[in-house]
C-alpha cells in the first residue's frame, strides 16, 4: 500500500528552513537561561519552546502534517492525555519539600 | 465504507476494511512504538521533575563552558542529522540509491558525533566526582541518578538508532530492504531528536550555574 499524500511532500529547501528555525529556538532557550529568570519562569519558557520544537518536528520532520489527520489525533492526543494524568504527582513532591526530604 | 478483498496466507479470501490510517503496517507499527516510547520518556522526565521539586538545594553543576556549549553542539548535531535523514528518505522515495546511502552515511556520522560528545560530557562529570549515587558538592545525590539515567536512556536510543541506520543502509544497498524501511527508520530517528528537545532544556539548561 502506498502512503497517502506522498505527492504533497515539501522540498528540501523547506526542510532547511524548518531546521534553521529549530536551531534558532535552541539559541533562544540558551539565551533565556542566562537572563536571570526565576526557575519557575525559566521552566515555563523552556517547556513552551520545547513543545513548539516538538510540534514542528512532528508536523514537518515526522510528516504528520502530510499524513491523514487521524494519525496525528489518535497518537498525539493519547500521549498528551497520559502526560496530563501524570500531573497528579505534584502535591506529593511539594509535601516532600515541606517535610525536609533530602 | 468501501471494502476491498484480500487473500489470506492460507489461500482463503476475506473481506477486509482498508486501514483508516492509510499507511503501511510497518509505519503504523513504528508509530505505536514511538507513542509508547514517548510515554516512557514522559514518565522518566516526570520522575526527575518530582524528585527535583521535592529536593531542596538541588545542584546546578553545568557551566556554560564546557557543559552547555557541548550540549549546544550535541543539539545542533542531532538536529542536522534529522535534516540529513530527511534527505535520505526523499532520495529513497525517488529511487536514488547512491544519494540515499550518502545521506544515511552522513546521518550515521552525526549520530556517532552526538554519542561521542555525550560520552565526553559524562567522563568530564565522572572526573569531577559525579556518579549515579555521588554528589561531589556534598548536596543531594539524586542529581546524578536522574541525570545519568535519563541521558543514558536517550544515549541508548541514539546508539540503537545508529545501528538501525547502518543495518537499513546495508539492506537498502543490497535491495533486501526498500524505501519504506528507510522512512520508518527515519521516523524513529526524528523521535530520538524530538526527545532531546526536552532533555536538553530540562536536564542541562535548568541545571546551568550562573
Amino acid at each position: 500500500m502506498a502512503n497517502v499524500a506522498s505527492n504533497r511532500d515539501p522540498q528540501m529547501k523547506f526542510y532547511i528552513l524548518v531546521w534553521i528555525s529549530l536551531l534558532c529556538i535552541v539559541g533562544i532557550e540558551v539565551f533565556l537561561t542566562y537572563r536571570g529568570f526565576s526557575t519557575h519562569v525559566l521552566l515555563t519558557a523552556l517547556l513552551l519552546l520545547a513543545f513548539i520544537e516538538a510540534g514542528i518536528g512532528l508536523l514537518y520532520f515526522m510528516h504528520l502534517k502530510y499524513d491523514r489527520p487521524i494519525l496525528l489525533w489518535s497518537f498525539v492526543l493519547s500521549i498528551v492525555f497520559v502526560l496530563l494524568m501524570m500531573n497528579q504527582i505534584w502535591p506529593d513532591a511539594y509535601r516532600m519539600v515541606s517535610i525536609g526530604h533530602r | 465504507m468501501s471494502e476491498s478483498v484480500a487473500t489470506l496466507p492460507g489461500g482463503l479470501s476475506s473481506t477486509m476494511e482498508p486501514s483508516p490510517y492509510g499507511v503501511q503496517a510497518k509505519k503504523l507499527t513504528i508509530w505505536l512504538f514511538i507513542a509508547s516510547d514517548a510515554v516512557t520518556f514522559g514518565a522518566v522526565l516526570f520522575g526527575y521533575a518530582y524528585i527535583r521539586v521535592g529536593t531542596p538545594s538541588w545542584p546546578r553543576p553545568f557551566h556554560f563552558n564546557p557543559s552547555i556549549l557541548n550540549g549546544m553542539v550535541m543539539t545542533a548535531a542531532l538536529l542536522t542529522s534529522s535534516l540529513t535523514m530527511l534527505g535520505a528518505v526523499a532520495a529513497a522515495k525517488v529511487g536514488r540509491k547512491a544519494s540515499t546511502l550518502k545521506w544515511l552515511g552522513v546521518t550515521v556520522v552525526l549520530g556517532i558525533l552526538f554519542a561521542v560528545l555525550h560520552l565526553r560530557e559524562w567522563f568530564h562529570m565522572f572526573d569531577g566526582g559525579w556518579s549515579l549515587s555521588r554528589n561531589p558538592t556534598g548536596g543531594p545525590v539524586m542529581f546524578g541518578a536522574t541525570f545519568f539515567s535519563i541521558t543514558g536512556l536517550h544515549l541508548l536510543h541514539v546508539i540503537s538508532g545508529v545501528l538501525a541506520l547502518i543495518v537499513v543502509a546495508i539492506g537498502y544497498k543490497t535491495s533486501w530492504l526498500d524505501e519504506n524501511h528507510v522512512e520508518t527508520t527515519g521516523l524513529y530517528w526524528h523521535f530520538v531528536d524530538l526527545v532531546w528537545m526536552f532533555v536538553f532544556p530540562l536536564l542541562y539548561l535548568l541545571n546551568a550555574s550562573g
